[in-house]
């Protein structure tokens, strides 16, 4: 199992990937709907890529600013995912 | 002098003077289409929905009865009683109707085989041909998050399952479907052209700048009269203009997936009239404690609405972009 670093690491780097602005880096914290870093559609191929990449569904109860509003949040939610799965 | 701002409150949207402001919308529309777009009559598309039976009333209106056209375009999945309200409010007003059925042209394009292969992928034991699918947003709008579309399907028992669209099925349902306002746009223009008439297009405030409709399909008109109306002053019209009640009493729905569906469930998350209220709030600046006080509503929750509504405009900038040259 990935460790929550290797985890973080991989969630940001698809995150400035696929962010429609032209933002280098983006803080742990930072409210990546609010800061426009991505839209509705962005949040759903970022749902597609946490299904791809850690097998992790999400359901429509967990669609909320608790698991997705940041970075760190969203490591959070799909650490918790993994943990139960194991 | 600058006049002053009014309070906010649950009248500021409410039109005081129908009568002129009706005249204006008539007198702007023959001007438009008979100056502007040098056409000499109307084609309306007729849903028995409020918003295409004012554009209906306000044509015959601006250009007399003789010279608007009426045109119903039912398919498979229309609801019965669309027609007969259709045909009802065409009586009212003495316009001409067509009925033109666009299941065979969507039959052709695959519409209806595209979404159900698409909605089979998220529910394998989806029947087409006795379950009803609609698509809808099930997230609270006041939470501070973008909304995303489930598809839910309905049994013939009464059973409901619903599941979040993964992106993909999301993009071929909604990509598939929209064959259906394309079609009818194809079909109302051809209308148009063969009467020299222009197409009316019936979006209201909303749905062009929430994003409620589809790029070339009942986007694609050449004039849209109640494009910057609020939907409850759409309603205010209707009644001034005498537009039938049972028309006026009905729920607004989207008429495109098989299950019944209301816009406020498809789309908007909230009802109108609260909506009508809180977008005025949000376009005129009006701070959200002040919004929140009138509304019932917490200072936190208006700030996440409104913020929602910035969401929606920018998201939908493409649908109203214009190509780029």
């Amino acid at each position: 199992m990935k460790s929550t670093n290797e985890l973080k690491a991989n969630i940001k780097k698809y995150i400035l990937e696929a962010s429609l602005s032209d933002v280098k880096d983006v803080e742990d914290d930072a409210l990546i709907f609010e800061n426009g870093l991505l839209d509705s559609m962005g949040l759903l191929f970022l749902i597609e890529f946490l299904g791809e990449s850690f097998q992790v569904e999400v359901s429509d109860e967990e669609l909320n600013p608790k698991n997705f509003e940041s970075i760190n949040n969203i490591v959070s939610f799909v650490s918790n995912k993994l943990s139960v799965k194991v | 002098m600058k006049e002053a701002r009014r309070p906010f409150s649950k009248e500021i949207i409410h039109i005081e003077n129908i009568d002129q402001v009706c005249n204006k919308i008539i007198a702007k529309l023959k001007i438009d289409v008979t100056k502007n777009l040098q056409r000499r009559g109307a084609i309306v598309g007729i849903s028995g929905g409020i918003d295409s039976s004012v554009c209906l009333a306000l044509s015959a209106k601006a250009f007399g009865s003789k010279n608007v056209l009426g045109i119903m375009l039912p398919e498979k999945d229309s609801s019965d009683d669309s027609r007969q309200l259709a045909e009802k409010l065409a009586a009212t007003y003495g316009v001409s109707t067509l009925v033109e059925d666009i299941t065979k042209a969507l039959d052709g394009f695959g519409c209806y085989e595209r979404r159900d292969e698409a909605i089979l992928r998220v529910i394998p034991d989806f029947d087409k041909k006795v379950d009803k699918a609609k698509i809808e947003i099930k997230q609270n709008i006041a939470e501070n998050i973008p909304a995303i579309f489930s598809i839910t399907v309905i049994k013939p028992n009464g059973d409901v399952v619903s599941k979040l669209l993964p992106a993909r099925e999301y993009l071929q349902i909604v990509a598939s479907t929209n064959f259906k306002q394309r079609s009818r746009m194809s079909m109302l223009y051809y209308h148009a052209e063969r009467m020299h008439y222009a197409v009316i297009g019936t979006p209201n405030k909303h749905e062009v700048e929430q994003g409620f409709f589809v790029k070339h399909g009942d986007g694609g008109a050449d004039v849209m009269p109640i494009g910057h109306f609020y939907k409850t002053q759409v309603y205010q019209i209707a009644k001034h203009l005498g537009v039938p009640q049972e028309i006026i009493d009905r729920t607004p729905t989207t008429d495109t997936y098989t299950a019944e569906q209301s816009q406020e469930d498809f789309f908007y998350q909230m009802p109108f009239a609260s909506m009508d209220l809180i977008w005025y709030g949000w376009e005129n600046n009006y701070p959200a404690d002040e919004v929140g006080k009138v509304m019932g509503k917490t200072t936190k929750e208006i700030e996440n609405i409104y913020k929602s509504f910035e969401r929606k405009r920018k998201t939908t900038e493409y649908l109203r972009m214009r190509p780029i040259f």
